[in-house]
């Protein structure tokens, strides 16, 4: 018997799941996101006019975010110091994040009181910059391997678009109002999009610590939801609608559910399950034995 | 320019925890709470095993993720290098814990003791403006800054040096000044086998691990 020793880099300390941001911090990713996204869409879709669908919009989406604001509050350990958050504008998206959603709730206000085109086009903004915002609070957690990946702010966005999108679609076709060739065939390619930088998410390194966590991502359960249900058949509906418009109501409601539905299932997906804190390495030699 | 920093060498630690134990009385940690901790790791598959003690904590980092991702300005670098929460400031949101790499950070959810009511030792010592904020390792400051403040070399001095590096049995903790050449911390930090933990992060941690 002879040895031979290799040094090379090692877990000494396996992933485990990370378990300080719960349920309440995904209803903060999922509402903020959904509420966001969802004026961005109502209001590109009015061509920055004051259409019934912005008016519910208004009313509904700045709710949402604040919802999502309390909801994470909750989760800290002193809430009541909330206000101090936003003291760190300079190097935190935590901080930003919590700002731009003010603005965005005085803009969306501003422009319910006094209506003009500047105060929704500055809106849209805002809740652009809430989506992005909210990607870069998981992009810098560099503890958590499956969120520190520099494609995550562009998930969030498009997250943002896509659960915003449905909730477009469910209120325009739940209050009869017909859709445009062009705003479906502009919504098809949206999810295309998200979907392949979804896929690209998933396969993003080979880094073995990355695979172990987005693995439960890819899993036939999640992927059926996530892929199936929240990207291919929005897909498919949308250009069911697109081929036979007589049906195009209740076939997109249904998309819009779904959108919704697979954005926020991929959202608590990741933060809850692919959460998983960074397996701690070190460089060690080991002897191997050999036969001699 | 002082520049605090721990070498740590896993060849002499025996895994006895007596660091850890250390910490949570110099500190008055209560009993969910650990600072630092002895990983206990076995590496390679049989027959290639090796069992081996890794002790954790925060690593100092010279470029702390944890500080400019807290919303509050809680987490905190001084210039000699030490990161530490200022309890006042903290909301206790663990973003900081998101985002450092070496699962450093704690979040005290309540002052639990290990009995249904504190034992004396433990309400002497209870922190209340520790509840619900996030905590880590200080490298003891009070304790080096005190030192310091009566003339006494931090690493060398025991009424300077950290609590854990002071109990080790096994010497196997060494606390110092990694900018001064002659300390034992920076010949150990400038030793070949020495390394940090995980520098594909990009964090320069200060303390540094031997190991074969």
């Amino acid at each position: 018997m002879t040895t031979a020793t290799t040094a090379r880099c090692r877990v000494m300390i396996p992933a485990q799941p990370q378990v300080l941001w719960g349920w309440p911090a995904v209803a903060n990713f999922v509402l903020g996101g959904l509420g966001a996204g969802w004026y961005v869409v109502a209001v590109l879709a009015a061509g920055f006019e004051r259409s019934p669908g912005v008016t519910v919009a208004s009313w509904v989406a700045p709710v949402l975010v604040m919802a999502g604001f309390a909801a994470v509050a909750g989760e800290a350990g002193r809430p009541r110091r909330g206000p101090r958050v936003l003291t760190r504008l300079r190097t935190s998206w935590m901080s930003r994040e919590l700002l731009i959603g003010i603005v965005f709730v005085s803009l969306v206000a501003a422009d319910l009181i006094f209506p003009l085109r500047l105060h929704r086009a500055q809106a849209v903004v805002a809740a652009s910059l809430l989506a992005l915002a909210q990607g870069f609070i998981v992009r810098r957690a560099r503890g958590v391997t499956a969120w520190d990946v520099p494609i995550v702010p562009v998930l969030f966005v498009l997250s943002a678009l896509l659960s915003g999108g449905g909730a477009y679609l469910l209120v325009e076709t739940g209050t009869g109002r017909p859709l445009t060739p062009t705003t479906v065939g502009v919504g098809v390619a949206l999810v295309a999009a998200a979907f392949v930088a979804w896929g690209r998410y998933l396969v993003w390194t080979s880094e073995d610590s990355f695979v172990r966590a987005v693995a439960p991502l890819r899993a036939t359960g999640s992927a059926l939801v996530i892929d199936g249900a929240g990207y291919g058949l929005p897909v498919l509906l949308g250009l069911l609608a697109l081929a036979t418009p007589a049906t195009a109501g209740p076939v997109l409601a249904l998309a819009g559910a779904l959108l919704i539905i697979g954005q926020a299932w991929a959202k608590a997906r990741l933060i809850r399950v692919a959460g998983q804190l960074r397996p701690i390495t070190l460089t060690i030699a080991l002897a191997k034995r050999r036969s001699s | 320019m002082t520049r605090w920093g721990m070498a740590v060498d896993v060849r002499r630690c025996v895994g006895c925890q007596t660091c850890t134990i250390a910490c949570k009385q110099e500190h008055g940690l209560p009993a969910e709470t650990a600072w630092r901790f002895v990983a206990d790791c076995e590496v390679g598959e049989y027959p290639d095993v090796r069992r081996l003690f890794l002790p954790m904590q925060c690593m100092h980092c010279a470029q702390p993720p944890c500080v400019p991702v807290c919303p509050t300005g809680a987490s905190r670098q001084r210039e000699d290098g030490i990161v530490w929460v200022h309890d006042d400031a903290c909301v206790g949101c663990g973003y900081c814990a998101m985002a450092c790499p070496y699962q450093a950070r704690h979040l005290v959810h309540t002052g639990s003791g290990y009995f249904e009511t504190p034992t004396p030792s433990e309400a002497a010592r209870a922190h209340p403006e520790r509840h619900g904020v996030m905590t880590k390792c200080t490298f003891c400051k009070e304790r080096v800054d005190g030192g310091v403040g009566r003339g006494l070399r931090p690493g060398v001095d025991p009424d300077a040096t950290p609590m854990c590096a002071l109990a080790c049995i096994a010497g196997a903790i060494v606390f110092g000044d990694l900018d001064d050449p002659d300390s034992r911390v920076a010949r150990l930090a400038a030793d070949p086998r020495a390394q940090v933990l995980m520098p594909e992060c990009g964090t320069e941690p200060r303390v540094y691990y031997l190991a074969d």
